[in-house]
């Protein structure tokens, strides 16, 4: 019974009790543990560096606080007890220990695949027993795509890069500063067009002309002045304001509906945006 | 009652599954993408993946990430086209590694990325390797 105890507090019920930590206390302490949420691929070389420059009590990687890793090396050690298997990972940088717990037949079946000598991946819980880090795993799975020994170390170098702060790619960049930029009131629905008609501009991009009115009509009825009103827009004002003929129009309109981006209202000549109810 | 011996293997056991806590990062194994990295590393532990040209003897003659011939002494026979993992000591003197652990990683393998991973682990993010 005692044992039965011990295991639910200490050893397996770290993960429930984590989740419920964060829905309970919300605000100001889900922006602290967030961080930690994620799994970070890791190497070990990295965590041996955490635990020289950590205080002992958050385990912190490059600034940003680690609680949960992946690892991918080889098992080495491998000893089964009845109610944990435990073994040492060399992943090429270092070793560190794991320990997996037994609680179920399919924890057991999952742990009788890892055998030592072969390649496997661990997502775990790093924990800093008695000034040693080790990893209480999650899952241990072996490796069957050895394309993945190439992945796990390319994540190391992104993550890497990410948590360090380092511009990690040009593209990222420019994305994140579009809300920034256009905080004003239209932010919204611009937003919301623009993210909309990305596909059919990959659909249609062998007809640039036919794609750059549908961007415009799109962006007539996503105007907030045109959201408001009841009925929606007249075909024939969006032909005027754009100095485009009704039938060129009528057709764009057509591809827009069937994108589900507008709908008609009053009559076949009404049409309103979707994009904001 | 155990016998002597017994006891003598759980206390290694137990001995091991302590030393299993530790964290050791003394005796990492570097990627290297070839001839060039191993003349660097000589006498060092390495890693490299080969894709097995022909088994001549004892040893494994192959193709390195980087495109040249990289020989492979004391593993075992792996068959020829497949991609093989070897981590062992490198010796400058006639271009070989010296294995210690081998892994078949079969007949697929992406040594473009690998080596573009090997230069990584070189080069800007060394630290984070060795």
């Amino acid at each position: 019974m005692q044992q039965d105890g011990n295991a639910l507090f200490s050893g397996g019920g770290f993960m429930p009790s984590q989740t419920t930590q964060i829905t309970e206390y919300g605000g100001s302490s889900s922006t602290k543990s967030r961080s930690s949420q994620g799994v970070f691929p890791v190497t070990v070389k990295q965590i041996s560096e955490c635990l020289h420059s950590g205080d002992g009590k958050s385990i912190t990687l490059g600034g940003t606080e680690v609680s949960n890793v992946r690892l991918l090396g080889l098992v080495m050690n491998k000893i089964e007890k009845i109610t944990d298997v435990s073994f040492t990972l060399d992943d090429g940088t270092g070793r560190i220990g794991i320990q997996r717990w037994v609680h179920e037949q399919s924890d057991t079946n999952e742990m009788v695949l890892v055998r030592s000598g072969t390649y496997v991946k661990v997502n775990g819980h790093l924990k800093d027993f008695q000034g040693k880090l080790t990893v209480m795993a999650f899952s241990v799975r072996p490796l069957t795509d050895f394309d993945d020994l190439t992945l796990h170390y390319i994540e190391c170098i992104h993550v890497h890069i990410s948590i360090t702060g380092k511009p990690v790619n040009p593209s990222t960049a420019i994305s994140s500063q579009i809300p920034v930029s256009s905080s004003q009131f239209l932010s919204a629905p611009n937003m919301a067009s623009k993210n909309y008609v990305a596909p059919s501009n990959y659909m249609t991009s062998n007809k640039a002309n036919s794609t750059d009115l549908s961007i415009q009509v799109a962006n007539i009825f996503d105007d907030p002045v045109n959201l408001s009103r009841e009925h929606g827009l007249h075909l024939e004002e969006v032909s005027n304001q754009l100095r485009v003929p009704l039938q060129r129009i009528r057709d764009v309109v057509e591809h827009l509906i069937s994108e589900g981006h507008i709908y008609s209202t009053i009559d076949d000549n009404h049409y309103k945006s979707a994009a904001n109810g | 009652m155990p016998s002597p011996c017994r006891i003598a293997v759980q206390s290694a056991m137990e001995h091991r599954r302590i030393e299993s806590r530790k964290m050791d990062t003394s005796t990492p194994a570097v990627f290297i993408s070839g001839r060039e990295m191993l003349q660097m590393y000589s006498g060092r532990r390495v890693r490299t993946v080969i894709h097995v040209v022909r088994i001549d003897g004892m040893s494994i003659i192959g193709k390195s990430s980087d495109g040249n011939e990289l020989i492979v002494r004391g593993c075992p026979s792996f068959p020829p086209s497949h991609f093989v993992e070897v981590i062992g000591i490198a010796d400058a003197a006639d271009l070989s590694v010296r294995s210690e652990i081998s892994t078949d990683f079969g007949v697929n393998f992406d040594m473009l990325s690998y080596n573009k991973l090997c230069q990584l682990a070189n080069g800007e993010f060394k630290h984070l390797f060795i």
